[in-house]
């Protein structure tokens, strides 16, 4: 990445601590799935999937997020610093969608009676996945690393258009999928709170500690492109 | 007078141009020679306002070009090494096309003129396809002169002329120069006697690294190669130079800085606003229907495409009753959904053919006219397609398709696929998997859109009220809407370089 602002040692000690972060945090978080928040009386154990499922979706939105400003920064200054983000957010993401859609069938199952139905917050959040899968192909398939940065920076943009869609799809059709949070205050005890804050916080810690590593492959994969055209003029 | 100063142009970490400065008078003939890769077509490119340098400022007559409106365009005519002609129509077809996109209220006489000029008279009313390369880049030529610009930009056009061919064009340019005309163009026949006497400018890795008047052809040759050809050629070398050449024209510089600020057509706003955008969009469509009503290619891909689809789907199904009813919405949308995609990436990869896109930009339209106007193209295809597949699917699932309701569903969910299949076409025609990126692209951003229509079609064949379908018709409108601002916010990004 040319003229990244952040020294190699400073990235280091920041990488470390956010790798170190997002291990404990994860750990507390497993612990309080399985030995702290209590047995969901209707569904058992399996209710227990909600926890990573819940946080993945919302890395998962998160990371989008990211991406879509990322790339409004990048259109903005043109500065490739931002498309670095944008990039390596949206990956990060994708994959924690993908784990928030696994969990979800695998919830479905013994709660709806099947693995997927068409309801419209699973039909968005399989449509995100379409999408960011479409991204990375785009990403791939453009020669040009500037054409690219401008390509996936609107693709990005208009994708994003359909987040807020799935966020609010649920209030607007009287869905099957259960409201955790609503006008009315949290349908969850308050140690299933808790852990689930817990999730939440763990996952956006690895979140950031792996959005953080992609950076730093992108900024080392730049200065060795520099390097090279260094070497051939 | 056009002053550059201070231009550089990146790709990445490659620089294309390193700070050039040049100051032309009206009225110069500035041969730009150089290797290849150095810098030559990218200088005219951004000169042609198809490409935003990286810094630097570009002032035309005073007006600067970086935050002029499209109307300044108007004073700028580009030859490319691509013909920016669309094959699929007739000589005067595509001149009368440019000409209605540049605002020229009675452009008849100047076409007929210039393919005169070109010796294009009798060819006039064949295909762009049936002509050779040579007939096809004097055509090039006359699409460029069409609008009278003041500054020419002319990237090798001797490719492909044979020598009379040759001896015209420079004949011709020599006389716009001596109308006052500036030229730029860009050569690698650097002996040619034709370049006795103009101003020469070299470029290496993106530099100027001469500037002189060329006295004689062969001379000029010489010093090029002993300039460009040694490592040493990346810093500029001592000898006459620009900066002598600028001190020579002094007196002209003054001159052109005294002739006042540059107009615009009409003379009507040093800005340069774009007139005529409904103009400049019917322009576009009627284009686009021209071009398929001489090659069918489009609706007859499309439309066999939806009904082979259409088949299969009643054949494999042979669905009756309420079923059928529930299986009839999806299995229409999805066949007018993916035959949509063959239409919007045909129409776009004609544009690309030439260089056609080039073409739109270099017009004084607004990016967003070439984006609606593109998309109203593909809409008349895709109307005209549903106007086939409407019918057929009432006939096959037995159901009650042919009503206002429908149709105006269908007309609502096809305007928004247009616009974002159009803006997501100007990306995957720039992909290397170009023949199958639009629908990975397209179909996932419109299956809420798509599903949305599914379910207000089938509300309506089921013989509910709009007040019930409100929540889905609202997802309709609202996604609709969502998408074509983010095509119209965002289309020029796509196709800026």
């Amino acid at each position: 990445m040319t003229g990244a602002s952040v020294t190699l040692r400073h990235r280091d000690w920041v990488g470390l601590a956010l790798a170190g972060l997002s291990v404990v945090s994860f750990v507390a978080a497993l612990w309080m799935v399985f030995g702290y928040a209590p047995r969901e009386a209707t569904m058992g154990d399996v209710q227990r999937i909600f926890y990573f499922h819940v946080a993945s979706a919302w890395v998962g939105f998160f990371g989008f997020f990211v991406t879509f400003a990322a790339g409004i920064l990048y259109l903005a200054y043109a500065d490739r610093r931002w498309d670095v983000v944008a990039h390596a957010s949206a990956q990060v993401g994708l994959a924690f969608i993908t784990m928030t859609l696994l969990t979800g069938m695998l919830w479905a199952k013994p709660a709806w009676g099947v693995y997927w139905t068409w309801e419209p917050r699973l039909t968005i959040s399989a449509v995100q996945w379409l999408l960011y899968v479409a991204y990375a192909m785009l990403r791939g398939s453009v020669t040009s690393a500037e054409r690219e940065a401008r390509f996936a920076a609107v693709y990005g943009i208009v994708a994003f258009v359909t987040v807020p869609l799935s966020w609010f799809a649920i209030r607007w059709w009287r869905t099957i999928h259960p409201q955790i949070v609503s006008g009315e205050g949290m349908a969850i005890t308050p140690p299933m709170a808790q852990t689930l804050f817990v999730s939440l916080g763990a996952f956006t810690l690895v979140y950031a500690a792996l959005l953080l590593q992609r950076i730093r492959l992108a900024d080392a994969r730049d200065r060795l492109e520099a390097l090279r055209l260094a070497g051939e003029s | 007078m056009l002053e550059i100063a201070g231009l550089t142009k990146s790709f990445g970490p490659r620089q294309a141009l390193a700070s050039v400065n040049l100051l032309v008078d009206d009225g110069d003939f500035v041969v730009l020679a150089g290797p290849n890769g150095a810098g030559k077509t990218t200088l005219l490119r951004i000169l042609a306002m198809l490409m935003r340098p990286s810094s630097g400022t570009l002032l035309l007559g005073g007006v600067d070009l970086l935050r002029a409106g499209p109307g300044v365009r108007r004073q700028i005519g580009y030859l490319s090494h691509r013909t920016l002609l669309y094959d699929d129509l007739t000589a005067e077809q595509n001149l009368r096309f440019y000409a209605r996109m540049y605002g020229m209220a009675e452009p008849e006489a100047r076409i007929a003129e210039l393919l005169a000029r070109v010796d294009l008279a009798e060819r006039r009313g064949d295909l762009v396809r049936t002509y050779s390369r040579g007939m096809q880049q004097r055509l090039a030529v006359a699409r460029t002169l069409l609008h009278e610009p003041r500054l020419l930009l002319l990237d090798e056009p001797y490719t492909g002329l044979d020598p009379v061919a040759s001896d015209r064009l420079t004949a011709l340019l020599s006389g716009l120069s001596g109308e006052g005309r500036t030229l730029l163009l860009t050569t690698h026949a650097l002996e040619s006697v034709a370049l006795a006497g103009r101003r020469g400018v070299i470029l290496s890795r993106g530099r100027v690294v001469y500037d002189g008047v060329i006295d004689d052809p062969a001379g000029f040759g010489a010093r090029y190669r002993a300039l460009v050809g040694s490592p040493a050629s990346a810093s500029p070398p001592s000898g006459p130079r620009a900066s002598e050449y600028v001190s020579a024209r002094s007196d002209g510089r003054r001159k052109g800085a005294e002739s006042g600020p540059l107009s615009t057509t009409g003379g009507d706003t040093k800005r340069g606003e774009a007139p005529g955008y409904l103009r400049q969009v019917l322009a576009i469509v009627a284009k686009d229907l021209a071009a398929e009503m001489h090659t069918r290619e489009i609706f007859s891909a499309m439309a066999v495409y939806a009904i082979l689809a259409m088949l299969i789907f009643s054949f494999a199904l042979d669905l009756r009753g309420a079923v059928a009813r529930a299986a009839a919405p999806g299995v229409l949308w999805a066949s007018i959904a993916f035959a949509g995609t063959l239409g919007l990436n045909r129409s776009m990869a004609r544009e690309q053919e030439n260089g056609g896109m080039d073409g739109l930009l270099l017009s004084p339209a607004d990016r967003t006219v070439v984006l609606v106007g593109k998309a109203l193209g593909s809409l008349a295809m895709m109307a005209a397609l549903e106007a086939v597949l409407v019918p057929l699917a009432t006939i096959l699932f037995n159901v009650g398709l042919l009503n206002a309701g429908v149709l105006a569903v269908v007309l609502v969910g096809s305007v928004g696929y247009a616009l974002v299949g159009t803006l997501l076409a100007a990306i995957a025609i720039n992909t290397r998997a170009r023949e199958v990126m639009l629908p990975i692209l397209l179909l996932p951003l419109v299956v809420p859109m798509l599903i949305a229509a599914v379910q207000v079609t089938g509300g309506l064949l089921e013989g509910l009220r709009w007040a019930d379908l409100r929540g889905w018709t609202q997802l309709l409108v609202v996604y609709d809407l969502l998408i074509a601002a983010a095509s119209l916010l965002t289309f020029e990004i796509v196709v800026e370089a």
